[in-house]
């Protein structure tokens, strides 16, 4: 076990605590900033293999614009943001039941996961995005169409004088 | 640069984040951490594009799983955007984003 193994199932379990905890903490406000904790866990995962453009992608798109838009949801709808929400009705059984399924998944990948390749395979900023708008032109085209009607959708939906 | 990952870890680990995101997509009432929980299963497919990639043979297949996850991400952030359009249209039209009451097909 090298270093890189121990940063992994250090960084995977920091993953699994700050997604547990942002689902069961009872304050709303509380679980976007563990989310926004979880988000932050993942871009160093994706900078641990070598996904420099991606990790960073997901540092900006998630940990800052979507963590800023779930606060700005939650703060648009509640009167007062630090309000307790009711218990959540998850109990010691649940969650034990919960354990045991994460650990038969576990030594199950563990056991017919089997070893990787040779190595990761590191690569140039400026060849992702060859790849992305020459082979994948078409499919960055869909998503900006996506996210145009996206757009005209958002406002459809809140725009002012509707019943 | 790395050569000791083995294909075990980072799949029992993008199962154990997606069954959380289904755990929480099955049994939250409010609207924003239905979104929450959708958006950690979203990113446990995409940790799966991005660590299989890192495991691809040559840098055109890599670029292929990290083109693919940027596409996802970016879906991502779209569906986050009109998930909140809708959690406001809710909030006006019922003083609650709390789910189990947005029974009507319209808002």
């Amino acid at each position: 076990m090298n270093l890189v193994d121990i940063a992994f199932l250090l960084l995977a379990a920091a993953a699994v605590g700050t997604a547990l905890l942002a689902l069961l903490v009872r304050e709303l406000v509380h679980t976007i900033l563990w989310v926004a904790g979880f988000f932050v866990v993942l871009a160093a995962l994706y900078f641990l293999a070598e996904a420099t453009f991606l990790g960073v992608l997901q540092l900006g798109v998630y940990a800052g614009a979507v963590t800023i838009l779930l606060l700005f949801g939650v703060m648009v709808t509640r009167r007062s943001i630090f309000r307790r929400d009711a218990a959540t009705g998850i109990g010691p059984t649940s969650v034990a039941l919960a354990a045991l399924v994460v650990l038969l998944l576990g030594a199950v990948a563990w056991r017919f996961g089997g070893t990787g390749a040779a190595g990761v395979t590191a690569y140039a900023p400026a060849q992702l995005s060859q790849a992305l708008f020459g082979t994948y032109g078409p499919w960055l085209l869909l998503v900006g169409l996506a996210m145009l009607a996206a757009l005209a959708g958002a406002i459809y939906l809140v725009r002012e004088g509707r019943e | 640069m790395t050569d000791a990952f083995t294909t075990a870890g980072f799949l029992a680990l993008s199962g154990a984040l997606l069954a959380l995101g289904l755990f929480g997509i099955l049994t939250r009432r409010n609207f924003i951490l239905l979104l929450v929980s959708i958006e950690i299963a979203v990113n446990a497919a995409v940790l799966n594009f991005v660590y299989f990639a890192a495991f691809a043979p040559t840098t055109a297949e890599a670029l292929n799983g990290q083109s693919a996850a940027i596409v996802i991400v970016a879906l991502a952030a779209t569906e986050i955007a009109v998930g909140l359009a809708i959690v406001l249209g809710l909030n006006r039209l019922r003083g609650s984003i709390d789910v189990t009451g947005a029974t009507d097909l319209r808002l």
